[in-house]
């Protein structure tokens, strides 16, 4: 059975650059205010599974955090309510960090991981050659 | 005194290390001498094949129309270590060639 370095580390490059995507979209609305009466922004979360045969990893569906929210006593806001309350998501700043961290790491040990398989297979053509 | 026929060339098997493209061509055993030559050709198809496939996505690449620039450069790589394979496989084709060309008796 024969592996395929460069099309699994594309794989996985394409994988995280997904995951960057929705941290980068979890961070962005991180601080939406929104009306108690209405969900709040809910956190993507990407799904990875691997793929068949050796064929890598592939992003098997987005998942989405709870809507349920943090609730802020923000009497001034326009979008308060009667109480003087309005709904933020519930992102933690750190665990999102932490996550792009993580992504950025993996993506860049992929993108090394074809580095690699290149210089492999170079070394392999030229061995005989002189 | 008789001399023994030479054999001809066997054809090479494809180095698969490239999955998920069809090489063309089968090699099957030379009976005629022409399957190293088939093998030949059903390669640079496939080297052929590799580099549009890596011009189409390097012109989305820098037409914005590509979610994922490492998809072009993957192409890239995989058409250039093709490349080098070909040229590898072709020069000591010519290289046995030039040999036969300076045996003497």
């Amino acid at each position: 059975m024969t592996f395929d370095m460069i099309g699994i580390a594309g794989s996985a490059l394409t994988v995280h650059r997904k995951w960057l995507d929705a941290v980068s979209d979890n961070l962005a609305n991180m601080n939406n205010a929104s009306a108690t009466s209405g969900p709040a922004f809910q956190a993507r979360y990407v799904e990875a599974a691997e793929g068949s045969e050796g064929s890598g990893i592939y992003v098997k569906s987005t998942q989405l955090g709870s809507a349920e929210g943090r609730i802020v006593y923000q009497p001034d806001h326009p979008l308060a309510d009667a109480n003087g309350n309005v709904k933020y998501p519930e992102i933690d700043m750190a665990e999102q960090m932490g996550a792009l961290i993580i992504a950025q790491r993996g993506y860049q040990a992929n993108a090394q991981v074809v580095d690699r398989a290149r210089e492999t297979y170079m070394a392999a053509l030229e061995i005989g050659r002189s | 005194m008789t001399v023994a026929p030479i054999a001809p060339v066997q054809g090479v098997l494809p180095t698969s290390y490239v999955t998920g493209v069809d090489t063309g061509a089968a090699p099957v055993a030379g009976t005629d001498g022409s399957a190293f030559a088939t093998s030949l050709t059903g390669a640079v198809d496939n080297l052929q094949q590799l580099q549009s496939t890596s011009n189409q996505l390097a012109v989305s690449a820098v037409t914005g129309n590509l979610d994922d620039i490492h998809n072009a450069t993957l192409a890239a790589t995989r058409a250039q270590v093709t490349l080098e394979l070909m040229a590898t496989v072709r020069n000591k084709g010519v290289d046995a060639f030039n040999e036969i060309m300076r045996m003497q008796a």
